[in-house]
Order: C-alpha cells, then sequence, then structure tokens
C-alpha cells in the first residue's frame, strides 16, 4: 500500500540546519498495524505527517497504492486525504464549536455524501464506539477518553483504507488507553491499515511490526507475533 | 455544506460575545451612516433628473466684466428665450421664469399673507417642465394675463380643503397692481429635488417690466434643444446673436463700433448654456431661483460614509486576525480531514456574511430611528419610504453580501492559510500576536480619524472667523421689518413713531442690506461726460438715506455722510474702498466725478460728484470679494431698520407689532435681525461643520470600539507573561506601559499620516473663501492629541484590567 524509498526532510532556520528525515525507506501492506517508536526529535511525528500528506518532503519517493503523490499539489493532496486516510491525534483536535455528531459528520460533507447517508454512517460510526448518548454534546463536555473516541469515530466514518495515529494514547490514562487500542485492533483486523506513531511500548505490542527511529533514520524492525 | 457554514458560523459568534459585538455594534453604524449619507447623496444627485427631457433642457447664463468688476449671471435678457427660438431651429421650446419681483401678498380670508414662493412664467411653462397637472387647463394654463398656476401646497394654503374642481376658475387677490388673478390648473407639488421650490406660478404678462431690452439681464431663461444637438456647438451661435441684437443696443449709448472694440477694453460678454441637471450642484450664480446644493460637499460626505464603513469592516478584519490562534486548529483540523483552501475561504466569508447580515438588519432599525435627526443635520426631507425606494432597496439588499467579503476577505485568506501540521503542534502562536498589516490598518482608522476631527476643527474656526470677522459693519442689534412699503405714504410716520419707543435708538431704511438674499441694484458708471469703454465701471448701487451709514457703524474714510443740510447731495454718491481703487483716484477721490444715467429723467446722463468713501464692508458672503459699491440719497423703503437696545426685545418687538397693526391695513408684520440674516449665508457651512463633527465622533467610537477588542486579546494572550513580570517585581505602570506602548505608537503614526493630509484638503476647502482663516498649529495638536487621549483611555482599561490581575491566578490559567 505505502511504499517510501530515501525520503529525506530538512528543517532550515536562520543559523542551524536539522535532518528530520535522512533517507528513510520502508514500506507497509494493505492490512498491516504499524508502530513507529522512538525518542522525542527523531522523526517519527514528521515522517507520520509526510505520510498522510500534511507536509512536504525534501527527497525522495512516496508511492502510495503505486501511484507516485511527492509532487501532488494542494488539491490533489486534500482529495486522497479525504478519501484514503483518516487521523487521530494525541490532543483529540475536535472543533469545539461542533456537536459530536457534527464533528463526526464533517469528513463526509467534504467527500459529499448526501445527507440521509451522513446521518446514517454516523450515527452508526457513533453506536460502534458506544458514544450515541453524547451525540449532542459538545467536545468540552466530554472526557478525554470519551473526545479520542469521537476523533476515533471521526478518522473511521469514511471509511479511510489507511489510519495514522499520532500518539492515540497519549493524553489518556490507562483504561482510557486501552479502549482506543482495542478500537484501533478491531478496526485493523475489518482491513483498515494502521500506522501508529507512540512512545508506550505497551500499546506497541498491539502492532504487527515495530519500527524504531533514531536521528532521523530507520534503525531497527521488530516483527511482532 | 452550507448549512455546516452557517451552523459553525452562528455557534462562532455566540461563543465569542465581546467580538461578536464589538464587530456587529461597528458595522450597524457604519451601515447606518452608510445609509443615511448614501440617501443624502442620492437625493443631491437626482436634482431635475426627474424631468424626462432633462439632457435637452440648458439654461442660458451670462457672463460678464465690464470696468473690471465681473458679473456671473443665471438670468438673461428678456427677449433671449423667444429669439433664439425664432433664429434657431435647434431650440425647440423655451420658458422664462421671472423670480426678481420677491415675494407677493395673497389675500387669504380677511388678511394678506406673505408668499415668497412664487415666480412668473411663460405659456410654455409646462412644455419644458412637464409638472402633472391633476386639475384645470393642462394644456394652456397661463396663455394671456392675470393666471396663477396652484401647487396642491398652494391649493391647501389659500383654498384649504376645496375639491379641487371647485377652485379652478376662482381668483386670488394680490396687493400687485393686477390684484386678481384667476386659478386655470393645479400641478402635483414640483418634485422636491428640483432646482427652484415654487408653489404659485403667475402669468408672464402681468410683470411690470420695460420689455424689450437685450442689455438688461433680469430672467431665468431655459431652452430644450430638439434632441441631438450639440450644446457646445450652438453655443457658437452667441457670437452672432450678439452682433445682430445686442450691440446695437450697446451702440445707442457707447460710441463703439464692434464687440471686438469692447473685449480689447479688457471687457467680456458672454452667453452660454447650462445644463439643467447641473444646475443644482454646480451653478452659483447671481439670481439663482433658490440656495443650491454643492457638489464639493456631496463628494466629502460621500468620502465619509465610505470611510466610516471602512473602518467598521477594518474592526472585523483586526480582531478576526488577533484573535485567528483560537481558530486555527479549527483550520487545523478541517484540513487534516480534507477541506481545500477555497472551502475554508468560503466557510469564513459565510461567517463575515452573517455578521454584516445582522448589522445590516441593526443599521437599517438605526437609520429608521436617526432619520428624523440626520434630516435636521442635513436639511433634508427624507421620508422612511424614500430611505427604501427601489434603487436604493437593492444596494441595501446587497450589504451583507459586500460587507461581508469586504470585512471578510483578508481574514478568510489569513485564516485559511495556515498549514495544520503547524497549528496543531501549536507551533504558531507567537507569531499570531504580530501583523505588520493588521498595524497598517490601525493607522488607517486612526487616520481618518483624526483626519475628520481636524475638519470638523476647520470648518468651526472659520465659521467663528466670519462671524467674528471685522466685515466693516455692526450687525448686532440690527431688528430689521420687512415689506414696510405696505405702508405706503404712512412709513415715516410709522418710522418716527417706532423711534420714539424706549429702547430704540436709531431707524433708517434698508432696502439694500449687506447679506445674501437682500435687494441688489447695479449699474454702469463712467469717469467721463462722454461714456468710453475703457473708462467705464459697473457696481453696485444702493439708495440710502442719512442714518443708514451711521445706524449700521459702516466708516467713513474720506469726505462725508449725507446730509439735509446740503440741498445738492441727491446728486452726490458716497463710494466704497473697491470702486474708488477700480476707478482709479489718486490719493483724494472727493470732488471727482462719475456720469451715469439720470436717476429721474430717461436716456439722460448726468455727472454724479463723490463727496465720501465709506471703509470697505462685505456686502456678500465672505466667500467673494468686496466688489465696487456706490451710495446715492434715497428712500429704499421696503424694508426698514432699528437699532435696538433694550432688555426686553421680545415686549419691544410685541409694542412694534401692535403699531403695525394699526397702521399696515391688513399687511403681514415680518421681521427678522441682521445678525441671523448674517449667520443664514453660512448654514450650508454650519451644516458641513456639524456633519463632519457628528461623524468624526462616530468614526473615533468604531475605531475606538476595534482597539478596545484588539486590547482585550492582546491582554488575554499576555496574560502568562504579565504574571511573571509580576512575579519578578514589575509595577502596575509599567505593566500598564508595556500593553498600551504599541498601540499608542500606531496612533501617533496615523497623526503624522493625517495631519499633512489634512492641512492639504482643508487649505483647498479654504479657497473658497475669499476671506479666510490659517490653520493654526494647535489644530493639529488637539487632533492628535485627542485621538492619542481617547485610544489611551480604551487601551488602558484592558491594561489595568490586566495588570491588576492576581499573578498566581494568571500563571495558573496558562
Amino acid at each position: 500500500m505505502i511504499k517510501i524509498t530515501d525520503l529525506e526532510k530538512t528543517y532550515r532556520t536562520e543559523e542551524v540546519e536539522t535532518m528530520a528525515l535522512n533517507k528513510v525507506s520502508f514500506e507497509v501492506k494493505t492490512g498491516e498495524f504499524i508502530a513507529i517508536m522512538g525518542p522525542s526529535g527523531c522523526g517519527k511525528s514528521t515522517l507520520l505527517n509526510i505520510l498522510g500528506l500534511l507536509d512536504d518532503m525534501d527527497g525522495g519517493s512516496y508511492m502510495f497504492n503505486d501511484i507516485e503523490v511527492a509532487k501532488f499539489n494542494e488539491r490533489k493532496r486534500a482529495d486522497l486525504r479525504k478519501h484514503n486516510i483518516g487521523f487521530v491525534f494525541q490532543s483529540f483536535n475536535l472543533i469545539d464549536e461542533l456537536s459530536v455528531f457534527e464533528n463526526v459528520e464533517l469528513p463526509l460533507i467534504y467527500t459529499g455524501v448526501k445527507s440521509d447517508e451522513r446521518k446514517r454512517r454516523v450515527e452508526e460510526v457513533l453506536d460502534k464506539m458506544q458514544i450515541m448518548h453524547r451525540r449532542n454534546h459538545f467536545p468540552q463536555q466530554l472526557s478525554g477518553g470519551q473526545q479520542q473516541r469521537v476523533a476515533v469515530a471521526r478518522a473511521v466514518v469514511n471509511k479511510p483504507k489507511l489510519i495514522l495515529a499520532d500518539e492515540p494514547t497519549g493524553n489518556l490514562d490507562s483504561s482510557n488507553g486501552n479502549e482506543v487500542m482495542q478500537l484501533l485492533t478491531d478496526l485493523n483486523e475489518q482491513g483498515t491499515t494502521i500506522i501508529m506513531v507512540t512512545h508506550s511500548e505497551h500499546d506497541a505490542r498491539y502492532s504487527h511490526r515495530i519500527v524504531r527511529m533514531l536521528d532521523g533514520r530507520t534503525v531497527m524492525e521488530n516483527i511482532l507475533v | 455544506m452550507l448549512k455546516n457554514y452557517l451552523i459553525s458560523a452562528w455557534r462562532n459568534l455566540l461563543k465569542n460575545r465581546v467580538f461578536s459585538t464589538i464587530n456587529i455594534v461597528g458595522l450597524a453604524i457604519g451601515i447606518a451612516s452608510f445609509i443615511l449619507i448614501g440617501n443624502y447623496v442620492l437625493d443631491e444627485l437626482s436634482y431635475d433628473r426627474w424631468n424626462p427631457q432633462a439632457e435637452n433642457i440648458y439654461r442660458v447664463d451670462a457672463d460678464i466684466i465690464m470696468g473690471g468688476s465681473e458679473l456671473n449671471l443665471a438670468v438673461s435678457s428678456d427677449p433671449m428665450g423667444a429669439t433664439l427660438k425664432k433664429d434657431y431651429p435647434q431650440v425647440k421650446e423655451y420658458v422664462r421664469l421671472y423670480g426678481s419681483s420677491g415675494s407677493k401678498l395673497i389675500k387669504k380670508g380677511d388678511e394678506f399673507i406673505n408668499e415668497p414662493r412664487l415666480v412668473h412664467a411663460d405659456s410654455t411653462l409646462l412644455r419644458v417642465f412637464p409638472f402633472e397637472v391633476i386639475a384645470g387647463d393642462a394644456l394652456h394654463p397661463l396663455d394671456g394675463p392675470n393666471k396663477v398656476i396652484l401647487s396642491e401646497t398652494g391649493v391647501k394654503k389659500y383654498f384649504g380643503t376645496l375639491p379641487y374642481q371647485d377652485i379652478i376658475g376662482k381668483t386670488l387677490e394680490t396687493d400687485d397692481k393686477n390684484k386678481l388673478y384667476t386659478v386655470t390648473a393645479i400641478i402635483k407639488d414640483v418634485p422636491h429635488n428640483t432646482h427652484f421650490y415654487v408653489d404659485l406660478f403667475f402669468s408672464m404678462q402681468n410683470v411690470d417690466y420695460e420689455w424689450g431690452s437685450f442689455l438688461s439681464n433680469n430672467f431665468n431663461t431655459y431652452i430644450l434643444l430638439e434632441p441631438g444637438t450639440d450644446p457646445i456647438v450652438f453655443q457658437k451661435n452667441f457670437i452672432g446673436f450678439i452682433n445682430k441684437y445686442i450691440l446695437p443696443q450697446v451702440q445707442q449709448f457707447m460710441p463703439m463700433k464692434s464687440m471686438d472694440e469692447f473685449t480689447a477694453a479688457g471687457n467680456k460678454l458672454v452667453y452660454f448654456l447650462y445644463p439643467l441637471t447641473d444646475i443644482h450642484l454646480h451653478s452659483n450664480r447671481v439670481a439663482e431661483l433658490d440656495t443650491n446644493g454643492n457638489i464639493q460637499y456631496v463628494y466629502i460626505f460621500s468620502a465619509v460614509a465610505l470611510f466610516i464603513l471602512l473602518i467598521a469592516c477594518v474592526n472585523f478584519m483586526n480582531l478576526s486576525t488577533a484573535r485567528s490562534s483560537s481558530r486555527a486548529r479549527e483550520v487545523g483540523v478541517r484540513k487534516v480531514l480534507g477541506t481545500e483552501r477555497k472551502d475554508l475561504i468560503i466557510q469564513f466569508l459565510t461567517e463575515s456574511t452573517l455578521m454584516a447580515g445582522i448589522a445590516t438588519g441593526l443599521g437599517i432599525v438605526a437609520a429608521i430611528a436617526l432619520l428624523p435627526y440626520f434630516n435636521d443635520l442635513a436639511a433634508k426631507s427624507i421620508s422612511i419610504p424614500e430611505l427604501f425606494s427601489k434603487k436604493w432597496i437593492l444596494i441595501i439588499l446587497m450589504l451583507p453580501l459586500l460587507v461581508g467579503i469586504l470585512a471578510g476577505l483578508y481574514p478568510a485568506f489569513y485564516l485559511s492559510a495556515f498549514q495544520p501540521i503547524a497549528v496543531l503542534k501549536g507551533r504558531l502562536s507567537g507569531t499570531l500576536n504580530k501583523s505588520a498589516f493588521r498595524s497598517v490598518l490601525v493607522v488607517f482608522q486612526f487616520a481618518t480619524s483624526i483626519l475628520l476631527i481636524i475638519a470638523a476643527i476647520v470648518v468651526f474656526n472659520q465659521l467663528k472667523y466670519i462671524q467674528n470677522a471685522s466685515i466693516g459693519f455692526n450687525k448686532e442689534q440690527v431688528l430689521i421689518l420687512n415689506g414696510t412699503n405696505a405702508l405706503g405714504t404712512q412709513v415715516d410716520a410709522f418710522k418716527n413713531e417706532i423711534s420714539g419707543l424706549n429702547g430704540v435708538i436709531a431707524s433708517t431704511y434698508t432696502g439694500y442690506l449687506p447679506v445674501s438674499n437682500s435687494s441688489r441694484n447695479d449699474n454702469t458708471f463712467f469717469k467721463d461726460a462722454t461714456p468710453d469703454i475703457n473708462r467705464g465701471l459697473n457696481m453696485q448701487v444702493w439708495t440710502i438715506d442719512e442714518d443708514y451709514i451711521t445706524l449700521l457703524g459702516m466708516e467713513i474714510i474720506q469726505g462725508r455722510n449725507f446730509s439735509k443740510e446740503y440741498g445738492t447731495d441727491s446728486s452726490a454718491v458716497i463710494l466704497n474702498e473697491s470702486a474708488v481703487k477700480l476707478l482709479n483716484y489718486q490719493q483724494n477721490a472727493l470732488n471727482e466725478k462719475v456720469y451715469g444715467s439720470s436717476r429721474t429723467e430717461q436716456n439722460k446722463f448726468v455727472p454724479y460728484h463723490v463727496v465720501g468713501v465709506v471703509k470697505d464692508f462685505n456686502f456678500e458672503s465672505l466667500r467673494q470679494k468686496v466688489g465696487p459699491l456706490c451710495f446715492f440719497l434715497g428712500k429704499s423703503s421696503w424694508s426698514t431698520s432699528f437699532k435696538v437696545k433694550s432688555a426686553d426685545v421680545q415686549n419691544l418687538i410685541a409694542q412694534i407689532e401692535t403699531k403695525w397693526k394699526s397702521m399696515a391695513n391688513g399687511a403681514p408684520f415680518s421681521y427678522r435681525f441682521l445678525d441671523q440674516s448674517f449667520d443664514d449665508m453660512y448654514r450650508a457651512e454650519q451644516r458641513v461643520g456639524k456633519i463632519a463633527m457628528t461623524f468624526s465622533i462616530l468614526a473615533i467610537f468604531i475605531a475606538c470600539l476595534g482597539l478596545f477588542g484588539l486590547a482585550t486579546y492582546i491582554a488575554e494572550q499576555r496574560t502568562k507573561e504579565i504574571g511573571i513580570r509580576k512575579v519578578l517585581g514589575a509595577e502596575i505602570t509599567g505593566i500598564i506601559g508595556l500593553l498600551s506602548k504599541d498601540f499608542i505608537k500606531l496612533v501617533c503614526i496615523a497623526a503624522l499620516i493625517a495631519f499633512p493630509l489634512g492641512w492639504f484638503l482643508m487649505n483647498r476647502w479654504l479657497q473658497e473663501f475669499a476671506f479666510r482663516i490659517n490653520i493654526a498649529w494647535w489644530v493639529f495638536l488637539v487632533a492628535g492629541l485627542s485621538a492619542i487621549l481617547i485610544a489611551l483611555f480604551t487601551v488602558s482599561f484592558q491594561a489595568i484590567k490586566a495588570a491588576l490581575m492576581n499573578p498566581v491566578k494568571s500563571l495558573r490559567t496558562e
């Protein structure tokens, strides 16, 4: 599904040049669940942002479903994102002014799904995430765990082929964290590819493969059974 | 999608109450101002355009220079119209309006009332000005003498509620020698946007006039040209016209071979066509039928309306971008979810349009509520239905969209440009507080406000200068009685009786007065017994009595006043300084002679000896230079003035009125004070001053609303910094200074921009006055300082609040 080769990314300020990614190469197959680990500043979030087409790369190749996407313009990227990729963030990133239902509905609006169909699909996914009873609440009225479940619901409502999760349990206590990890595992079992950045060895054990990074390079891969 | 945008917009509006209130209130004020001033401007621009033939109607005007004195006339001679129609097929029709006879007394019931709104008109009136006839003869209502057309207002005034059909054929009795006029037609009121305001049109034949002279210009003459006639080309015909008709009449009293000779002596006689639709806003000539508007003020007010609206839009731009950090995350999330930038732009524009829509609603309500005050301020009579007339309602309905886009476009582009990873990682927050463009916008707001303050101060200063200027006569405590000629032979007796009243110091006949809208008379004089155009001078000729100069406090600088002691004063003149200068008398003007038409015998040329020179006094508005003028001794008794000195003026007036009623045979009692008439000449300027003041206050208020909003957000964002500074020992004053400094710097820059601009623009306005102030340095100081103080007050409110906050609390909130 994803094949990156010699990926490079450099951050420049007036005085310093930092190589965030240094010729990173790896491959992700459809249906895989991958955890990316490493110390702060090793480049794992940068890698995730590039995989999600949120950030530009300075060199190398990025094939998504056998199509080179490295040179995509903003419109094509937005299009690819909304149809194929769901995001889960550490800080949930829900829109405060929109209710639970409206937050989850948002990706469907952007992909032009009709109103009746939207309602059906949002309710279905809220039901699955066991957050249906909170559908009319606003994000501030929910606990962290509930907010992350809404965020996951929003990520999956469009049935994306790939979910990118950036420390999805970072702001949660262990029981809420486990719940979210279970949700991701279930989704993976139903066929969704998942790439997750995490600091937690515990969370990483939910994945099939751990990619370890250091100073902008992949240094080791552990395959879990 | 739109629903989602609206939901999000509405919730954002409710969530940020301070922000929304500031924007909506500011925009509502801006929109109300825009609606009101817009109506004023449209109304001014609409003058005479109701006339379907407006594009082909022209007034025949004349520019005359003779002996150095210049006359710009809105009138031409009585045979002008008919001769043009006879000689040139391009002239389809003409009509003359004659307003020089002034008001008439018209009988209503048992008493005569003074009617100023009248003219005499040719029978062709309705062919040039197609007023709507609602009763009577629609085709030839003024064919023949002793006929009158009434407007609905005129009908109401003289016939009350009588049915229109019953009024046709009835007569109106007047005080002129024709006495009775038959009502032949009733028309709808002359549209208010016509350059004259008339309720009664009398037959032209009843004007008491020496007909046939091409040399006296007393008729406002309008010609209707055939469609397609080029007025510029047509005007060239006037050269031939002058040679054919005017030259022979001039030659009768002046040896002159051709008009070239006349021009070679530095004189000028030019006729030209003034477009009907330009009269109201561009024409300010002698013998206008009514006081016209001024295109300059239309420009000024249009600019003010736009600026106020812009200032309000700037608030939206500034506050939206200043608090963008609170929207940044939303932008990031939406972008991650696949929104394109254009969708985000539409979303933000929806928000600004929604806000502008609410503001438009409020603005409309405010405009309706403030309409009476505005009408008063601008001297208009705009009604509520007119406020929302067909052509205007479209613009008003478009306002939310226009204002929404104007205000929202910059924030929409600014906000939608955020990079999702940057905002989601919180990497933007530091850079959001400072924006060069936002500073530019604040500078724009305050520069405009300061400019308006400067304008208001300069206008008021010029008005004060006019009111206190040394005008060469004393306008205080002079009571003028109008229409005293109605007393007939009793006028002297009346004057003597009033002079005997306690509180009356002196009296004089004042048919001619040194204020506008008073009688005027001019004639040409020569330095020699045989008229030589090189040695002629056209000047004002006023007939006054022996008491006039003393009562009005004028100063004789050479010679003497008229006096009963000299039997020869009937052939004496007193000149003003300008006349002496133009006549080129060296040192001593006394004992010189000027030659002119005899006052008693027709076609006779006689000498007048100069017995005195009066110091120049301003007999027209201070916009104009003082022209040449001479006084003759005589009795102009259609107005009589009294110098009064009484603690109880009202009681004195009541006594005079009682005396009047016993002697005046039902003629109406009407009086005014000279200083009031003097002030009346500057009504337009007073209005401009008041409007500039009102709207500069509004502009500053809106700008300060914005500043208040900005200060609020900046203080909020710097809460943590302030807490840390306080923990480290910062004083409260230091923190207030820290938060206010940046804003005050911007207002200072605005002042530096506004000063030269204000100086330039206001000096241009002052050029309209022959007598004017120099703009003093303190005007700028006052304007700049008041803007800075108001801004400081606005900002410090938030700064003090932030500075007084307990640092423990402010650190904990972070």
